[in-house]
C-alpha cells in the first residue's frame, strides 16, 4: 500500500535499478510535478527512484566552452550561476522567470525536461539554443536534441532504462532573448512563451506553451537573411508563426487568442534581436 | 511573540487520521458502498452509522453528515480512520461506492429554469428546516432563498428618468486559498461529552448545529478554537467537524483529519454569481430608479448562501439615495461544491455590477463618472432603501480620497472609480469577560484569531481601558466551555463589537473591585426578506478604491499603474493590523479583478491546485499601492477587515471602460480585454 523508495547514491547504481525496474519505478527528481500528481491522486506509483542522493548530477560546468548542467541542478542554481549568466544569460534569464524561488530552489533540469510539459519554460529556450540531453543506460549513452526528446504531451523518447542525466548547451550566439507572456499571474506558467536567437547558423525562433511541443518553423525562420530583421520581417515572422502553428486551448487562453499572441510575440522576440 | 498552535498541528496520544471518500459525479443516489478491501487497521463511518443523526446547515438544515444523494462531485458519502494520515488515505482509496447518477445542473440561471433537476426537493417542506428567521425558500425549486427589496414604484420611477441603462454582470467562483487548510481534531470523553479543537471563525455556531446532529445539549460539547493559519471565510459554520466526531465515536479514540489542497476546493468557496442592473437618472444626474436581480450559486448546499443573496442584494442599491427601488435576489442550489462565506461577502458580486452600471449611466448621461456618483451620495441623516437612517457618514470623502490618489480631476483617463457600502452581521451579539491575574489579565471571549489581529487589537483596547502594558494581557483561545457568547467572528465585526463588549467589562470590573468584570454588547435589527425594510446594519464600512490602467494594445495584459483604497475607519485600534487588513483586502481584490476563476466541466472541478489556480503574487502587484483610513475624533471604532475587496474590480473595470473596454464579467482575463478592445482608427 506504502510507496517503495529507492534512493541510489551513485549513477551506476540508479542506472541498474533503473535497468532491473523499468517503468515500475517512477523516477523523481525535484518532485514539483509528481507531487502535485500525486495530492491530487491522478498518479499513485508503487515505487520512487530518487535521483535526489546521486553524487554529481546537480553539476554545472563549461567544457571546451560547452555548457553543461546536470539533471539534479535546480532551476534556481542555473539562474543564478556565474558560468550560466555570463556566458548564456538568457538561459539564466529563462530559468529565473519559472514560478517563484520556492519552486525554483526544488525543481530540477532535468525534471522540467524529462516531465515534457507543455506549459514549462526551459525546453523552448533550450531547444533556441540547440540544446542536446544526454541519456544513460547501463547499455550505453547517447545524445539527443530537445525536438527528439520531446514526443508531446508528457511524452519523450526516454526508454524505460535511461536516465536524463545532463543536458549540453552550445555556445551561446551573441544575441538571444525570451519572451515569456503570462496572461495571469506573474507567477503562472507562460500562456505564450517565445525564445529567439540568432547566431552562424541564422535566425530559430522557438515558441513553447502553445502546443503539444516546443514549434519551430526553420522555413519562416529563413525569411531573416543574413541581416538583422527590420520591423517589417519581424511583423511578417510573426504573422507565419501564427498562422503555422495550431495552438491549443487552456485556462491560459484560447487556441484564436494564442494565435494573436504568438504574432505578436515572436515579432517582439524576433525585434529584441536587433 | 506569541508561540502559535494551530489546528493543523493539534495532536494526542492514541489519536487516528481521517480521510474521507467522495462522490465521483455531481448528483446522484448511493447505492452501496464497498469496503470489503480495507485491511484490519481501520475504521470506516458508513451511512448506517449516521443514519439515526440529525440534518444540519446554518441558515437551512439541508445537509446530512454523509451524503445521500449526492449532490457534488467531492460530496462525502463515507470516510476512514487509520493510524497514520497516509494509511487513511490508502484506506480511503480502497472503497468504492456504487452510486446511480441524476441528472445534475451547474449554473444558477439554468438552476431556476422549468424543468432542472431538483436538488432537494424537499426544499421549503417543512418549516423546522429553517434555523434563521427569514430564510425564504421557493418550494419546488432550487430556490433556497428569496430577499427582496422595495421601495417606492420602481416602474413609475423609470418611467421619470430621462436615461436607463440595463446590463447583466457575471463573476466567477474564487477559493480563499488559506496557508493552513481546514483541520479538526474531535474526541469524545468517557463521559460522553464532544470535545473539538478546530480552525472556525463559528465556535458557538458549530456547537449549535453538533448538538442538533448527535441530539445532545450545546453544553455536552465543547469546541476550542485555535488561530487560524488564514480563513477569509472558509472555516465558518460546520465543516469537517460531524463527519470527524462520528469517527471519533465508532472509532472509539481522538480522530483527526486535515485537508488536503485539492480538498479546498471542494469544501467551501466563492458563491459565483450573475447580476442585472437597470438603473436610470434624470438629464442632470439624479438618480430615480433601480433595479438589481441577482441570482447568487450557493453550490449543493445552502450554507450562509441565504445571508449572501441577502446583502449581495442590499450592497447592490449602492451608498446612493434612490427614490424607487426594487430588489430580487436568489439563492440557488447546483450541483456544485458548496459556495459560503468569503471576504467581501456578497458585496464582491454586486458592487461590480452596480458600480460599472453607474460608469455605463455615467457615459450616457455625458457627465464625470465621480460627479455622478457625488451627486447621488447618501448623507448623513439620509434614510437608506431599507429605510434605517444613515449616520456617521463618509462616503463622499473616500470616494474623493480615492479620486485624488490618482488625480481623476485632472485626467479620468484609463482611471476608474468605485465607492460601496457594506453591512455589519445584525442582529449580533458579543460578550467577554475580563479577570485580574497576578500579572496583569486574562480576557476570555470567543472572537477567533485568524491573522486579521483580533487579539492584539483586544491587548490593545484592553490596556487603554485598564490602564496596563499590552503585553499583561492575556488572550487564551476562544473555548465555548469557558468563553462568554458571541455570535461568530465575521463581517468585520469583532474590533467593533467586542471591543465595546469589553469597555463595558471594564467599567464592570471597576465597579466590583477590580478582579473580574463581564460585558455584553448586542446590535438589534435584521430585514424583513420580503419587503427589505429594516435595519440592515447598525454599523456600516464605507470605503472607496480608485485605480489607473494601462493596456497592451496587441496582447490584452491590463498593468494596474496605480491602486488606492479609501477606507472609513473611525478611530484606528492597531494601525499596522488595520493596513494590513487594508493591503490584504486589495491584494485579494485584484486577484477577483484579473484572474482568479474556479473552473469546472460537468461539475469536476479542473484547477483544483494552486498551480492551476492563480492567486496574486508579489510580481501583481500594482505599481504604485496606496491606502488610507480615514479617521475623526471621537469616533467609534469601524470594522475594516475586508472593505478594500469589493471596489478593488470595479475600479479597474471602470477604468477600462474609459478606454473604450467594456467588460461585465470577472475575472477581466487577458483575453477577454483583446476581444474587448475598440478598433484602433488611423
Amino acid at each position: 500500500m506504502a510507496t517503495a523508495w529507492l534512493a541510489p547514491d551513485s549513477l551506476e547504481e540508479a542506472l541498474d535499478l533503473r535497468a532491473q525496474r523499468g517503468g515500475e519505478a517512477t523516477v523523481l527528481a525535484g518532485g514539483t510535478f509528481l507531487g502535485i500528481l500525486m495530492n491530487q491522486g491522478f498518479l499513485r506509483p508503487d515505487t520512487l527512484l530518487s535521483l535526489g542522493h546521486v553524487a554529481g548530477l546537480d553539476r554545472i560546468e563549461v567544457v571546451d566552452g560547452e555548457l553543461r548542467l546536470g539533471a539534479m541542478a535546480s532551476h534556481r542554481e542555473v539562474e543564478r550561476s556565474r558560468a550560466v549568466q555570463s556566458g548564456w544569460p538568457v538561459l539564466a534569464r529563462a530559468f529565473s522567470l519559472v514560478a517563484s524561488p520556492r519552486v525554483r530552489n526544488q525543481a530540477t533540469v532535468g525534471g522540467v525536461m524529462a516531465d515534457a510539459d507543455y506549459a514549462s519554460d526551459p525546453p523552448a529556450v533550450l531547444a533556441a539554443l540547440g540544446a542536446r540531453v544526454v541519456l544513460r543506460s547501463a547499455r550505453g549513452e547517447r545524445t539527443v536534441s530537445v525536438g527528439e526528446l520531446i514526443q508531446g504531451y508528457y511524452e519523450t523518447c526516454i526508454a524505460e532504462d535511461e536516465l536524463l542525466v545532463q543536458v549540453r548547451v552550445p555556445p551561446a550566439p551573441a544575441r538571444a532573448v525570451y519572451r515569456k507572456f503570462r496572461s495571469r499571474s506573474s507567477e503562472d506558467r507562460p500562456c505564450v512563451a517565445v525564445a529567439a536567437v540568432r547566431g552562424l547558423a541564422g535566425l530559430r525562433v522557438v515558441v513553447g506553451a502553445v502546443a503539444d511541443r516546443p514549434q519551430e518553423l526553420p522555413e519562416v525562420c529563413a525569411l531573416a537573411d543574413e541581416s538583422l530583421p527590420d520591423f517589417e520581417l519581424a511583423a511578417e515572422i510573426g504573422r507565419r508563426y501564427a498562422e503555422g502553428i495550431e495552438p491549443m486551448s487552456d485556462s491560459r487562453g484560447s487556441a484564436g487568442y494564442r494565435r494573436k499572441v504568438i504574432a505578436t510575440e515572436v515579432r517582439r522576440a524576433v525585434e529584441g534581436l536587433a | 511573540m506569541t508561540l502559535v498552535g494551530y489546528s493543523q498541528d493539534a495532536g494526542v496520544e492514541g489519536m487516528w487520521h481521517a480521510a474521507f471518500v467522495r462522490s465521483p459525479v455531481a448528483h446522484g443516489l448511493v447505492r452501496s458502498i464497498d469496503v470489503s478491501g480495507l485491511p484490519a487497521d481501520c475504521v470506516a463511518l458508513l451511512p448506517e452509522d449516521t443514519a439515526g443523526l440529525g440534518r444540519y446547515g446554518c441558515q437551512l438544515k439541508d445537509q446530512t453528515v454523509l451524503a445521500d444523494p449526492v449532490r457534488f462531485v467531492g460530496d462525502i458519502v463515507a470516510a476512514v480512520a487509520a493510524p497514520t494520515r497516509a494509511a487513511a488515505r490508502a484506506a480511503a482509496q480502497l472503497v468504492s461506492a456504487d452510486i446511480e447518477e441524476l441528472p445534475a445542473v451547474f449554473d444558477p440561471l439554468a438552476a431556476v429554469a422549468e424543468g432542472a433537476p431538483l436538488l432537494h426537493p424537499e426544499t421549503g417542506d417543512s418549516a423546522e428546516d429553517k434555523v434563521s428567521i427569514g430564510v425564504r425558500p421557493l418550494a419546488g425549486t432550487n430556490v433556497c432563498h428569496r430577499f427582496r427589496l422595495l421601495q417606492g414604484d420602481v416602474e413609475s420611477g423609470f418611467a421619470e428618468a430621462d436615461v436607463v441603462v440595463e446590463e447583466t454582470f457575471r463573476t466567477a467562483s474564487a477559493q480563499h486559498a488559506p496557508m493552513e487548510p481546514h483541520a479538526t481534531l474531535a474526541s469524545w470523553t468517557p463521559d460522553g461529552r464532544l470535545e473539538l479543537h478546530t480552525g472556525t471563525q463559528t465556535p458557538f455556531n458549530l456547537r449549535d448545529d453538533l448538538a442538533g446532529i448527535f441530539g445532545i445539549e450545546p453544553e455536552r460539547i465543547r469546541v476550542i478554537a485555535p488561530p487560524m493559519g488564514g480563513s477569509f471565510g472558509a472555516k465558518t459554520f460546520t465543516r469537517l467537524e460531524a463527519v470527524v466526531a462520528c469517527l471519533a465515536r465508532k472509532a472509539k479514540r481522538p480522530v483527526k483529519a486535515v485537508l488536503e489542497r485539492g480538498e479546498e476546493f471542494v469544501t467551501l468557496n466563492r458563491h459565483p454569481a450573475v447580476v442585472r442592473v437597470r438603473v436610470g437618472a434624470s438629464s442632470d444626474g439624479v438618480l430615480v430608479a433601480k433595479q438589481l436581480d441577482c441570482w447568487a450559486d450557493t453550490g449543493a448546499y445552502a450554507d450562509c448562501g441565504p445571508g449572501v443573496a441577502t446583502k449581495m442584494g442590499y450592497a447592490g442599491v449602492g451608498p446612493y439615495r434612490i427614490p424607487h427601488v426594487r430588489v430580487d435576489s436568489l439563492a440557488v442550489y447546483t450541483n456544485l461544491p458548496p459556495n459560503g462565506a468569503f471576504r467581501g461577502y456578497g458585496a464582491t458580486q454586486s458592487v461590480w455590477a452596480s458600480e460599472r452600471a453607474m460608469d455605463l449611466l455615467a457615459e450616457r448621461l455625458d457627465m464625470s463618472a465621480l460627479e455622478l456618483r457625488r451627486r447621488n451620495l447618501l448623507r448623513d441623516g439620509d434614510r437608506f432603501a431599507t429605510g434605517e437612517v444613515m449616520r456617521d457618514v463618509h462616503f463622499e470623502e473616500c470616494l474623493q480620497a480615492a479620486a485624488d490618489a490618482v488625480d481623476y480631476e485632472s485626467d479620468p483617463s484609463g482611471r476608474g472609480l468605485c465607492v460601496l457600502l457594506k453591512g455589519m452581521q445584525t442582529p449580533s451579539r458579543a460578550a467577554i469577560s475580563v479577570e485580574r491575574t497576578p500579572v496583569g489579565y486574562i480576557v476570555r471571549s470567543a472572537s477567533c484569531e485568524m491573522g486579521q489581529g483580533i487579539r492584539d487589537s483586544l491587548r490593545l483596547q484592553g490596556a487603554a481601558l485598564l490602564g496596563c502594558e499590552p503585553g499583561q494581557i492575556e488572550v487564551p483561545d476562544p473555548d465555548t466551555d469557558s468563553s462568554p457568547f458571541d455570535t461568530r467572528t465575521t463581517s468585520s465585526r469583532s474590533t467593533h463589537m467586542m471591543g465595546r463588549a469589553l469597555a463595558e467589562a471594564v467599567r464592570d470590573l471597576h465597579g466590583n473591585g477590580g478582579e473580574r468584570g463581564y460585558g455584553e454588547i448586542a446590535n438589534d435589527g435584521g430585514l424583513d426578506p420580503d419587503t427589505g425594510q429594516g435595519i440592515a446594519s447598525t454599523h456600516w464600512h464605507q470605503g472607496a478604491a480608485a485605480a489607473q490602467v494601462s493596456v497592451d494594445d496587441d496582447t490584452g495584459r491590463v498593468t494596474v499603474e496605480r491602486l488606492h483604497a479609501a477606507v472609513y475607519a473611525g478611530r484606528v485600534v492597531d494601525r499596522a493590523g488595520a493596513e494590513l487588513q487594508n493591503e490584504g483586502s486589495m491584494i485579494m481584490g485584484l486577484g477577483t479583478a484579473l484572474f482568479e476563476s474556479i473552473e469546472q466541466a460537468d461539475g469536476q472541478i479542473s484547477n483544483a491546485n494552486l498551480s492551476d489556480y492563480s492567486v496574486p503574487a508579489l510580481g501583481d502587484l500594482p505599481r504604485q499601492m496606496t491606502h488610507e483610513l480615514i479617521e475623526r475624533e471621537g469616533a467609534e471604532v469601524h470594522g475594516l477587515g475586508e472593505t478594500a475587496l469589493p471596489p478593488v474590480p470595479a475600479a479597474i473595470g471602470n477604468a477600462l471602460f474609459s478606454l473604450g473596454v467594456h467588460l461585465t464579467d470577472l475575472p477581466m482575463t487577458a483575453e477577454d480585454v483583446l476581444e474587448a478592445m475598440p478598433e484602433v482608427v488611423g
